[in-house]
C-alpha cells in the first residue's frame, strides 16, 4: 500500500513539475505555426521569381549551348534561400527537370545518379573518407570511366531586394574542374514573366509579345453593358429646399410637414438598361478610350426606354493598359434617353398629382425625352469584365419636384446614380 | 461642395504616388522592409515604363524625381542577423574577394583555384563558397570544385590551435599530404569572430598561408 502511495505521489509530482512545460507547448506550436505561415508567404513570392531565373538559365543554354552535343548532367545540388525550407527546393527541382525535358535544344540531359548525391564511405590505404559521392575521388573515377559526365550545382539566394541564382557545371573527374558558371539576378519589384516551359523567350521577345497582346484587339471593341440607374428622391433634398412645387400644385395644403404626398414629388423608379455599341481605343495602349452605345430598357406594364450614350475615358493606373492587374478608368460622357410607360410619369418638372395618375390609367401613357451628363469610375479586370459606378446630372429636371440630389458638385445637383457591369465581345 | 472635395480626394488616392514613409498607410515594420533609391526622371522612366512618365520634349514645367522603393524578399528577423548581413550582400562580398585575390597575386592566374569556407553555419558557408567560386570564374581564373582533405589526426591537432596558427598549419598539411599540388591555390574565406560580419580571406599556396584581408 505504501508503495502504491509513493507511486501516486510521484505521479502527482511529475504532473505538477511538467505543468510549465505543458503550458509552453501551445506557445511553441503557435510560434512554429507563425514561422510556417511566414515561410509560406515568402516562398509564394519567391517561387515565381525563382522559376523565372531557372527559365533564364535554360534559355541561356539554348542560345549559347555549353555542350555541342546532348550531354548527361547530374543535378548534384539545388539549394534555396536560407530559411525557406525544402518545399521550395522540391518545386524548383521539378521545374528545372521539366524545363530540361521540354527543351532538348539546350544539350543538357538530366541524368540520374543517386550515388553522386548520397553520402558514401570509402576506405583505402590512406584512411576512411565519409563524403558525398560527388566529393569522393574513387567514385568519380568510376563515373568518369563510362564517358564524360558533368554535375550541375544551382543555388538560389535572397540578397536584400534581389533573388540571385548561381549555377556552375563541374566535370566529374578527380580534378573536378568547373567548366561553366553563371550568376543571374532578379529584382523583387519586377513581376515574373511566367514563361511557357516549352516556349522560352527573352525579355525583349516577351515585351514584344506583351505589347502585341495589348494591341491585339485592335482599336475597336464591342462592349455589352448591363446597368441600373437610380434617381434621388426629393425628400431631404438640399438643393431644392425652396418650396417651388407650390407654384405648380394648388392642391398642396401642408407643405411645412411634407407629409402630403399630393404635394411632394415622386422620384422615378430605378431603370435597368442593356447597352451595346462600339468602343474605340484612341491610343495604342488604350490609355484614352471612347465609346458609343445604344441601350434598351423594359419592365412590362411599367416602362420602356431607348438611349444613346457617348463616353470618353482616361486610364488612371498608369499609361498602359495592363494584362495582369485591374485597370481603373475615369470617364465623362453624355446620354440622350427617351422613356415611356405608366411608371415614367415622374419625368416632368411638376410634382406628380392624382390627376396625372388618373390620366395614365385611362391609357394616356406619359413619354419623356431628356439628356444627361455623367462622370464616374470604371474598373476593368483583364479587359474582359468591368464594373463602373457613375453620377449623372439631368439638366432638364434641375428644378423638378420629382428629383432630389445625391450630392452637389460645383452647384450642380447629382440626381442619378448608376452602376454597370460590362463584358467585351 | 464638401462632397465634391471628398470625391476628388478619393480620386487622388489612385492618381497620386504612394509614399513609402511610415504613417497612416504603412507601419514602421513595412517601411523598414523597403530599400529605396532616388532616381532621375529619365532613369526611372527607362526602368519603370508606364509608371513614370518620361520628360516632355521641351522638359518639364517643374523639377521631378522618382523614389523607387523595393521590398526585401526576406522579412527582417526571419534569419539570423549575422547570416542576413552576409547573405544580403553576398554578391558584392564575393566579387570583392575574388577581385582582391586576383589583383594581389597576379602571378597565380595560371593556377587552379580551390575555395574553402570557414563559417559556423554550414548552409551559409556553402553559399559563400558557391558565390566565391562563381566570382573567381568570372575573373577568368581556372577553378576546381575539389575539396582539400585533412587526416583525422591533423584535424585533432589543428582544432586545438589558435586561429592565427591553425590556418597556417592546415595549409602546410594540405601541401604535405598532397591535397594541394604545386599548381593549386586554396582561397580560404574565413569568419574569425562571431561578433563581426566581415569575411576575411587568405591564400594557401605551396604550404604557405597568406592573409589577403
Amino acid at each position: 500500500m505504501n508503495a502504491l502511495r509513493r507511486v501516486f505521489a510521484m505521479a502527482l509530482a511529475v504532473a505538477f513539475a511538467s505543468g510549465p512545460a505543458l503550458a509552453a507547448d501551445p506557445l511553441e506550436a503557435a510560434q512554429l505555426a507563425e514561422l510556417d505561415r511566414v515561410r509560406t508567404q515568402v516562398a509564394g513570392q519567391v517561387q515565381l521569381t525563382a522559376y523565372d531565373l531557372l527559365d533564364e538559365l535554360v534559355l541561356g543554354w539554348i542560345q549559347e549551348p555549353v555542350f555541342t552535343t546532348p550531354t548527361p548532367v547530374v543535378l548534384a545540388g539545388l539549394t534555396v534561400p536560407v530559411g525557406l525550407g525544402t518545399g521550395l527546393q522540391a518545386l524548383l527541382e521539378n521545374h528545372l527537370g521539366g524545363l530540361l525535358t521540354q527543351n532538348p535544344g539546350c544539350n543538357v540531359q538530366l541524368s540520374h545518379c543517386p550515388s553522386c548525391t548520397a553520402v558514401v564511405v570509402h576506405s583505402g590505404p590512406e584512411g576512411t573518407v565519409v563524403s558525398r559521392g560527388i566529393d569522393s575521388p574513387a567514385l568519380l573515377q568510376e563515373l568518369g570511366s563510362g564517358g564524360r559526365k558533368y554535375a550541375l550545382f544551382v543555388d538560389v539566394e535572397a540578397e536584400g531586394t534581389w533573388l540571385v541564382l548561381r549555377a556552375r557545371m563541374t566535370e566529374l573527374n578527380p580534378d573536378l574542374p568547373i567548366v561553366w558558371s553563371r550568376t543571374l539576378s532578379h529584382a523583387s519589384s519586377v513581376p515574373a514573366m511566367l514563361r511557357q516551359p516549352d516556349d522560352l523567350k527573352t525579355v525583349a521577345e516577351a515585351r514584344q509579345d506583351y505589347l502585341a497582346a495589348l494591341e491585339s484587339r485592335g482599336p475597336l471593341a464591342v462592349p455589352v453593358r448591363i446597368g441600373v440607374r437610380a434617381f434621388a428622391a426629393p425628400d431631404g433634398n438640399t438643393l431644392f429646399e425652396t418650396d417651388t412645387f407650390d407654384t405648380y400644385d394648388t392642391t398642396d395644403t401642408d407643405t411645412d410637414t411634407g407629409l402630403d404626398t399630393g404635394g411632394i414629388g415622386i422620384a422615378p423608379p430605378p431603370f435597368y438598361w442593356v447597352q451595346s455599341g462600339i468602343e474605340l481605343g484612341m491610343s495604342d495602349a488604350r490609355a484614352w478610350i471612347s465609346s458609343f452605345v445604344l441601350g434598351y430598357s423594359v419592365i412590362p406594364q411599367a416602362y420602356q426606354g431607348l438611349m444613346g450614350e457617348v463616353r470618353f475615358a482616361r486610364l488612371l493606373t498608369g499609361n498602359y493598359r495592363s494584362l495582369t492587374r485591374p485597370d481603373l478608368y475615369a470617364f465623362g460622357g453624355a446620354a440622350v434617353m427617351t422613356v415611356w410607360g405608366p411608371a415614367t410619369g415622374s419625368f416632368t418638372n411638376n410634382a406628380l398629382n392624382t390627376d396625372d395618375i388618373l390620366n395614365q390609367l385611362e391609357g394616356d401613357d406619359p413619354r419623356a425625352v431628356f439628356g444627361t451628363f455623367q462622370a464616374g469610375l470604371d474598373l476593368r479586370v483583364g479587359n474582359r469584365m468591368g464594373m463602373s459606378a457613375f453620377f449623372e446630372f439631368l439638366p432638364s429636371f434641375r428644378d423638378s419636384d420629382n428629383f432630389g440630389a445625391y450630392l452637389s458638385v460645383f452647384g450642380l445637383g447629382i440626381q442619378s446614380f448608376g452602376t454597370e457591369v460590362t463584358f467585351w465581345l | 461642395m464638401i462632397e465634391a472635395i471628398i470625391l476628388w480626394l478619393g480620386l487622388l488616392v489612385f492618381v497620386s504616388p504612394k509614399d513609402p514613409a511610415p504613417g497612416l498607410l504603412h507601419s514602421k515594420n513595412e517601411a523598414r522592409n523597403l530599400e529605396c533609391e532616388r532616381l532621375s526622371v529619365e532613369e526611372a522612366s527607362r526602368a519603370h515604363p508606364g509608371d513614370v512618365a518620361p520628360p516632355g520634349p521641351r522638359g518639364d514645367y517643374y523639377a521631378r524625381s522618382a523614389l523607387v522603393c523595393t521590398e526585401r524578399l526576406v522579412r527582417p528577423g526571419l534569419r539570423d542577423a549575422r547570416d542576413e548581413a552576409i547573405l544580403s550582400t553576398l554578391d558584392a562580398r564575393s566579387s570583392e574577394l575574388a577581385a582582391a585575390a586576383d589583383a594581389l597575386r597576379p602571378e597565380l592566374q595560371g593556377a587552379t583555384w580551390l575555395v574553402e569556407t570557414y563559417y559556423p553555419d554550414p548552409q551559409v558557408a556553402a553559399k559563400i563558397g558557391f558565390a566565391t567560386k562563381n566570382a573567381l570564374v568570372f575573373q577568368g581564373l581556372r577553378v576546381s570544385d575539389r575539396t582539400p582533405l585533412l587526416g583525422a589526426g591533423d584535424v585533432q591537432v589543428i582544432t586545438r590551435m589558435t586561429p592565427s596558427d591553425a590556418y597556417a598549419a592546415a595549409c602546410r598539411r594540405y601541401a604535405d599530404n598532397g591535397s594541394l599540388g604545386p599548381d593549386d591555390v586554396l582561397l580560404g574565406v574565413v569568419s574569425l569572430d562571431p561578433r563581426e560580419t566581415a569575411l576575411h580571406a587568405g591564400l594557401c599556396q605551396q604550404g604557405t598561408w597568406t592573409w589577403l584581408r
